[in-house]
């Protein structure tokens, strides 16, 4: 009998739980907003219900008390305590919600039916389900109206362009914040252990599947890094400025949407460090020499 | 164990009424049942060793052997074995058993039954065949191909004329609830078989559908959801009507919740495939129906579990001793569960983070290992000494099967649950400056592996359970004799007075055919409301004048594309969050379409969506990654489809898939067909000159069929996509 109630009251524990989740969305956030906002109301009720109740139980067990004291001075016995007895509100409650014949009682409404030996009971539906079912039913017609017949639910395209709007104040934030960071023009050189190894991680996720893990470029795709050709220019500042626009007719990704300036800075002196390291399988060379000396894009080593 | 004496034709008397001289003498076949069972068993555990396989295979690229055991080919072959070998099987079993002793009478044709069962293992084995070899027509749960699809509709009519001759010849008067659930049953899987597999065949293995793009979509859900409601559930629910209360000798709780719940559910089941859609280009309103109707079938669902579980009221102490009883009970706790879990799913702002994660898997899991697999070993547990006339070789070794089965599960599911959450969050985080932050596809598959593997040895967990089972069942029918008729008796059906006070649902219980109109109307309404606006009213998908049709050559990639199976890891839908668009691309109009038979939408990411792939990499990007995907991506669980750079594509049957696109309304010009092969060439050889320069050496380059296959990838998506300046 004990894992059958528990197992009844998880059973009806969770089927209550989608009457909570299926509220439409902006209901439910005012709903709960409301809630949040007035916690203190909400704890303080609770409080002051119990209260009440605890109160009552108290006070009626002290009337009986007096009761008896005075009916035994009189010579009368009051048989001890019906109250004890009296089921709980939760359990008339949970008795109301299920509506269960008891067992012993159960021949009274065998319907008589036998199918190999099956037989069945005449039950009623249990009030609960018949009511979640009622729920679920309204909140379904509800559903529809809100998100069909009224203006209050999004349909999905509004939903995108809402976030979209959010996405763009966003862009624009960062993109004002990059202006004062570093750009193709004012580039120099890092070679900070700490920069090299965080490049080397951007290096093996975004450009390694093209570029060779060690960056010696791959047959049909990107160029070798390790050798002193170079097809868009050497030196930090062409090499940021490759990375930031792309070469899109090639196939290289402009990364200025999708990756931080400082991060563009790190790859872009990771990438110079690469030159003479004779990786295995290297890539020919692609491009023209590129002589430092010659131009007046100073390196830092 | 109580319940181990076979059943005696005694019992048959006892309900017959007092005139013993009208009593017919009837015999029931059991061997039918009995083989059934033994293929339940088998296919069973074949069925689940290969999901065990294909989940390795996700963990372990290695486990691909061969094109024709990589994942894209094994998924469907678990997904069919477990589904119509496993739990089909499990189905013609109990209903064979039950059916007979709940009419009084023998299944009508022991021929048919015969037929019925070496067919269905005949259409197996040839699913078996199939799928690896890649004949597939790539829809979930419909994956065969034509010629299977009519021998699986022959098949289950002929199982359907064996039923109700089998209801014709009764002797019972009435029918019991377990019956009108094996009645809505066959009725609507007849329906959804046909309708999802109109197709016109192009040759012995191949054929185009008769739907396309979002039609199609529909129309998969319409019966890929259903599957699920009338192959996995309602016969399921017939089964647990019959075999729970006989196992545990209690009255069905409530009748009433019987008629109430077994209408509702049939009724409102059939609406709710749109929910496998949400957020996608099928039209809002028919988005909001199949999330409606999903929330109204709470309580129907839970209808069964209810009657079942308070059935056993006065028998709880048995459950803890028992078993069979055991294994009933967290098979309808699962069942609960999951049908809580899936309207909760069908919630767009739910749906929004489970939709193509491990979620999803994990939901049909605690379903199909909870509720169907349960359920099944506890009807064998009852079935196999009943059948044999003997006592079940060792309830101790059924005890551990039951831990085993409930561990298995828990241990296959929860991660997959974790791996759901935790990938979906990723996809959708953003940094504070707006990156996404996890960029690369493959930081969120790496990151789950850990699940999979927990999800591998859950698995194996499970499978070690029913070995046990068929070690056990295997020595119970050694240590007794297999009864294969049991007389019974019992008077011939009389006309029937209905009487004053009876309830009214009593006069359909006496008429099976009135029984199958009232079920077949009750559930072909959903259907209709849903599909058949979608198919005549055109603005439910606008047109958009830049989608053109495929090329010869992009036709047969896309073919290579089902061929492997790649819509199993693949979506090719964009939906419309900036999470997506941000990693993708413009979210996917409904438009774009038209021309897709069958859609390719996919319903699981493993890999990225491909449906904004076009024009993303080079050519040569594709060839070395269909080579061997590790190269272009380090750490990715992609097999390698080296063969596709070996093989010649196969151009026979390129005019005939043109002709029957034709038919269907697709616009290429009169007598294209003819001209169709030499574009083909065409397109081909410069696409192999383009992977020429970008440095490929290849010979004959232009006949492989990773060319066709290029040519796919690079269309795709770009039909709406502004050129490249």
């Amino acid at each position: 009998m004990d894992i059958n109630k528990k197992v009844i009251a998880l059973v009806s524990c969770l089927g209550m739980a989608p009457a909570l989740w299926a509220v439409e969305k902006t209901a439910q956030e005012a709903a709960w907003t409301w809630v949040v906002n007035n916690i203190v109301v909400v704890i303080g009720l609770g409080v002051i219900l119990f209260a009440f109740y605890a109160l009552w139980n108290t006070f009626e067990a002290i009337i009986y008390d007096k009761r008896r004291q005075v009916l035994a001075e009189q010579g009368i016995e009051l048989k001890p305590k019906e109250y004890v007895q009296e089921d709980s509100v939760f359990k008339k409650m949970y008795d109301k919600a299920w509506s269960l014949v008891p067992i012993d009682k159960e021949g009274e409404i065998d319907l008589g039916h036998d199918y190999d030996g099956i037989r069945e009971l005449d039950n009623r539906l249990p009030p609960w389900w018949v009511y979640t079912f009622y729920l679920t039913i309204v909140i379904g017609i509800g559903y529809l109206y809100v998100y069909h017949y009224s203006d209050i639910g999004l349909s999905q395209q509004e939903e995108y362009s809402e976030a979209m709007e959010e996405a763009k104040v966003q862009k624009l934030k960062f993109l004002f914040a990059q202006s004062n960071a570093v750009n193709e023009t004012n580039v120099v050189a890092l070679s900070d252990e700490k920069s090299l190894q965080e490049a080397h991680e951007i290096f093996s996720m975004k450009c390694a599947s093209c570029h060779g893990k060690q960056g010696q470029g791959l047959k049909g795709l990107g160029p070798n890094f390790t050798d002193q050709y170079w097809k868009h220019g050497g030196g930090v500042k062409n090499i940021f400025s490759t990375i930031k626009y792309g070469v899109p007719e090639k196939g290289m990704i402009a990364w200025k949407s999708q990756m931080q300036a400082s991060d563009m800075h790190k790859l872009a002196s990771y990438i110079l460090t690469l030159e003479g390291t004779n990786p295995p399988n290297p890539k020919e060379p692609e491009g023209d020499l590129w002589v430092p000396e010659n131009n007046t894009d100073s390196e830092a080593n | 164990m109580e319940h181990n004496e076979p059943i005696l034709p005694d019992q048959e008397r006892k309900g017959a009424g007092q005139d013993n001289s009208a009593l017919e003498t009837f015999y029931y076949d059991n061997k039918i049942v009995r083989d059934f069972g033994i293929a339940t068993t088998v296919w069973g555990i074949v069925g689940m060793l290969i999901g065990l396989w294909a989940a390795l295979q996700l963990v372990w690229p290695e486990f691909n052997l061969t094109q024709y055991f990589s994942f894209g080919r094994i998924r469907p072959v678990h997904t069919n074995a477990v589904i119509f070998a496993f739990v089909g099987n499990g189905i013609y079993m109990g209903v064979y058993y039950s059916l007979q002793r709940l009419l009084k009478a023998p299944m009508y044709s022991k021929l048919l039954s015969r037929i019925h069962f070496w067919g269905w293992q005949l259409i197996i084995v040839a699913a078996a065949i199939t799928l690896p070899l890649g004949y597939t027509s790539s829809g979930e749960y419909a994956e065969l191909e034509w010629p299977i699809d009519i021998a699986i509709a022959v098949v289950w009519i002929i199982f359907g004329i064996n039923m109700f001759g089998t209801l014709i010849k009764r002797r019972e008067n009435h029918l019991y609830v377990a019956i009108w659930f094996y009645i809505g049953t066959w009725v609507t899987v007849t329906v959804l078989h046909v309708i999802k597999n109109l197709e016109i065949p192009v040759s012995m293995w191949n054929s185009i559908p008769v739907f396309a793009g979002v039609q199609d979509a529909l129309i998969q859900w319409w019966y890929g959801h259903n599957a699920v409601a009338f192959f996995l559930t309602t016969p399921y629910l017939g089964l647990m009507y019959y075999f729970l209360p006989k196992a545990a000798n209690r009255p069905v709780y409530s009748y009433k919740l019987s008629i109430i719940h077994f209408w509702a559910l049939i009724f409102i089941y059939i609406w709710a495939g749109p929910h496998h859609l949400l957020y996608t280009s099928l039209p809002d309103w028919a988005q909001s129906l199949g999330s409606v109707f999903s929330l109204m079938l709470i309580a129907p669902s839970w209808g069964g579990m209810l009657n079942g579980l308070l059935t056993l009221r006065g028998a709880w102490d048995r459950v803890r001793k028992d078993p069979i009883l055991k294994f009933m009970v967290v098979a309808l706790t699962a069942y609960g569960m999951a049908t809580l879990e899936g309207p909760l799913l069908s919630i767009k702002s739910i749906n929004a983070i489970s939709h193509y994660t491990d979620w999803t898997v994990g939901h049909v899991h605690v379903g199909t290992l909870g509720w169907n697999g349960m359920l099944t070993f506890g009807i064998l547990y009852w079935l196999w000494p009943r059948l044999y006339a003997t006592k079940l070789h060792s309830v101790k070794l059924a005890n551990t099967h039951f831990w085993l089965g409930t561990l298995g599960t828990l241990f296959y599911t929860i991660p997959l649950y974790w791996a759901g959450w935790t990938q979906s969050l990723m996809w959708k985080k953003f940094t504070a400056d707006g990156f996404l932050a996890y960029g690369n596809f493959l930081e969120t598959v790496t990151q789950i592996l850990p699940m999979y593997m927990v999800r591998a040895l859950g698995g194996t967990i499970y499978i070690v359970g029913v070995l046990i089972m068929a070690y056990n069942l295997y020595k119970t029918s050694r240590a007794g004799s297999l009864v294969s008729e049991v007389k019974a008796q019992a008077p011939a059906r009389k006309a029937y007075v209905s009487h004053k006070g009876e309830h009214w649902h009593r006069w359909i219980e006496r008429r099976p055919m009135q029984m199958l109109v009232a079920s077949a109307v009750v559930v072909l309404i959903g259907g209709l409301v849903e599909i058949f606006p979608m198919l005549v009213i055109d603005n439910n998908v606008p047109k958009i004048a830049s989608v053109q049709p495929y090329t010869p050559l992009e036709l047969e990639g896309r073919d290579l594309y089902i061929k492997e199976g790649c819509v199993g890891c693949h979506s090719q839908m964009v939906r419309p969050f900036r999470s997506e668009t941000e990693r993708y691309g413009e979210f996917s109009k409904s438009g774009e379409f038209i021309y897709d038979r069958p859609f390719l939408w996919g319903s699981k990411r493993t890999g990225p969506d491909l449906h904004r792939v076009g024009g993303k990499y080079q050519h040569s990007w594709h060839y070395y990654h269909m080579e061997n995907p590790e190269t272009m991506s380090a750490g990715s669980i992609m097999p390698p489809y080296e063969h596709m750079l070996d093989n010649d594509l196969n151009t026979d049957y390129t005019a005939a898939k043109i002709k029957v696109l034709q038919m269907l309304n697709t616009p290429y010009p009169n007598g294209y067909a003819d001209r169709a092969v030499a574009d083909l060439k065409n397109q081909a050889l410069k696409i192999a000159n383009e992977l020429r320069e970008q440095g490929i050496e290849q010979e004959k380059l232009e006949d492989k069929e990773i060319v066709a296959l290029i040519a796919y990838l690079q269309r795709l998506g770009t039909d709406i996509k502004p050129k490249a300046k």
